[in-house]
């Protein structure tokens, strides 16, 4: 990126070093697409011919690595996010609702907000701290150590070993992290609404079982998928292109945070808007 | 088994320990301050962009389906109270939290365990520098400040975002939204906001310092540091902001 010393000044050096980094950012561009197309063109020889690598991130995921490991990985991590994000939703919504006078529909709160908004956008930010920039620190530290490179050499597609079987566990992984938040966020507003404001349970529990719909569920679900897709690919792509010692190991996972948690946001709106359409597919009155 | 119970405590211990002598050599005399302009102006340069494209889509979807509620009982009207709520008290200090516990604080815990892996920190010891006073305090210092500052800039991108939203995709009345604005929104929720946030700055820099200070163990080790940093930032802000919210929210009733 910077040039490099010895090199004589050109004519016009700000405009040249202007252009030049116009340029580097263009190819980037390039090199990252075609770095996805080729992992998910290859998730079908991963799971067939690594099955067993695919099996063991799987489990290495879910449960995580090192310290991580020791309170609990990636599931119990995401859920203690939801968890904050489900009471949040009872803290701020019930004394809204009691003001207006209708703190009795905090069940429908409950059963709105969750599964459309807290989940989906709390989970994709867990995701990529815990599953994503794990994946990064570690093909990070593949790559410095030169093991990407023993493994070309060994004539093993790098690219199918290594990236597309982590998109594909973190495909599989989304599913328990999904019900595992989707259940903390149930609980959570339900414990601040019940047990904390002292809202009788079966008013609660009514207007909850009414207003909950199957396929918010399920279209959460989906948003999720599409978040593990995007997050997984990113992270790798930083991981494959670490370079300058164990400093460019920590400065890839912070970049790759950086990228994928923006993107991983606007995918899950997309999918949304695409999901509800413009009416939201929603009906108060049933 | 008595040392891997102990390992986390003492974990637990030199963090408080760090965070306690960080906090007592930011109020002691000798100041960097040249460190702490620099640090400023590389934080805000880190957690700009990534800020804004982070507020624009998560604030369009909490106002998205905040307008799908009040279009259904007829109350579009007021778009504009739910939008300025929901901003202000949640999702405004929340994507500040997100990018400077994702952007701003991996980069830090990625610098400090590039140079505690050099040797570099041993180096400023035996010189008789202190690295707490030299690099972790101007750092705190720069995070708790830049968080602050980047609220006031994150909430105003979202709200000029929800109002874009609310007016050409839900066809709510450009005035009602604007008007209705400050309807259950004053001054106080303002100043909480900014409080939220300047607590989220200084843990963020608490646990970036720390991880970055004990990285051990070359690449692998670094990049594993990173990973935690971003973890433990997110899950203690969010708890944070529970407790933050539950202590504001009694006193409404």
């Amino acid at each position: 990126m910077t040039r490099p010393v010895g090199k004589p000044s050109s004519l016009r050096p700000w405009l040249m070093s202007t252009l030049g980094g116009w340029v580097d950012g263009w190819n980037r561009i390039g090199e990252q697409t075609a770095f996805y197309f080729q992992s998910l063109r290859s998730v079908g020889e991963a799971v067939v011919k690594y099955r067993t690598e695919t099996l063991r991130l799987i489990a290495q995921m879910s449960l995580g690595v090192g310290a991580l490991a020791l309170v609990g990985g990636a599931t119990v991590i995401v859920g203690s996010l939801v968890l904050n994000a489900g009471f949040i939703v009872g803290l701020v919504g019930y004394p809204q609702f009691n003001r207006i006078g209708v703190e009795a529909l905090s069940g429908f709160l409950s059963a709105y907000v969750n599964p459309r908004l807290a989940v989906p956008l709390i989970c994709s930010f867990g995701m990529a701290a815990t599953i994503g920039a794990g994946a990064t620190a570690q093909l990070g530290a593949m790559r410095i150590n030169e093991e990407i490179d023993a493994l070309e050499v060994m004539g093993i597609r790098t690219i199918a070993y290594l990236a597309s079987t982590r998109v594909v566990a973190g495909l599989v992984v989304v599913m328990p992290l999904f019900f595992v938040a989707q259940l903390a966020s149930f609980v959570a507003t339900k414990a601040i609404v019940v047990t904390g404001y002292g809202q009788s349970g079966g008013v609660y529990e009514h207007y909850f079982n009414t207003y909950l719909r199957v396929t918010d569920i399920f279209w959460a679900l989906i948003e999720l998928m599409a978040q593990g897709v995007v997050i997984m690919l990113i992270h790798t792509y930083y991981g494959f292109t670490a370079s300058g010692g164990p400093a460019g190991v920590g400065e890839a996972t912070g970049r790759a945070v950086r990228t994928s948690l923006a993107a991983s946001i606007f995918v899950t709106m997309a999918v949304a808007l695409a999901l509800y359409g413009r009416s939201g597919d929603f009906h108060l009155a049933g | 088994m008595v040392t891997t119970l102990s390992k986390p405590v003492r974990e637990a211990g030199s963090f408080f320990a760090m965070s306690v002598d960080i906090l007592v050599q930011m109020v002691r005399p000798p100041f960097a301050w040249r460190e702490f302009v620099y640090q400023t102006w590389f934080v805000a340069r880190v957690s700009l962009a990534p800020a804004i494209f982070l507020a624009i889509p998560f604030n369009v979807m909490v106002v998205f389906f905040l307008n799908v509620l009040l279009v259904e009982i007829g109350a579009a009207d007021i778009s504009g109270t739910g939008a300025a709520l929901a901003v202000l008290t949640q999702s405004g200090p929340g994507t500040t939290v997100l990018t400077v516990g994702g952007a701003a604080a991996t980069a830090m815990c990625a610098d400090l365990g590039a140079r505690t892996v050099r040797e570099e920190i041993d180096a400023m010891k035996v010189m008789g520098i202190s690295p707490i006073q030299r690099l972790a305090v101007p750092r705190v210092a720069a995070l708790t400040l830049v968080a602050v500052l980047l609220t006031g800039v994150v909430i105003l991108v979202s709200l000029i975002g929800c109002y874009f939203f609310s007016v050409y995709v839900n066809n709510v009345s450009p005035g009602a939204f604007v008007a209705s604005l400050t309807l259950l929104n004053g001054l106080r929720d303002v100043i909480i906001a900014l409080l939220k946030s300047a607590l989220f700055g200084l843990t963020a820099g608490f646990i970036a310092c720390y991880k970055g200070f004990t990285v051990g163990g070359g690449p692998q080790g670094v990049g594993n540091a990173v990973n935690e940093t971003v973890v433990y930032s997110f899950v203690a802000l969010f708890v944070i902001n529970t407790l933050i919210s539950g202590i504001t929210a009694q006193s409404v009733i």
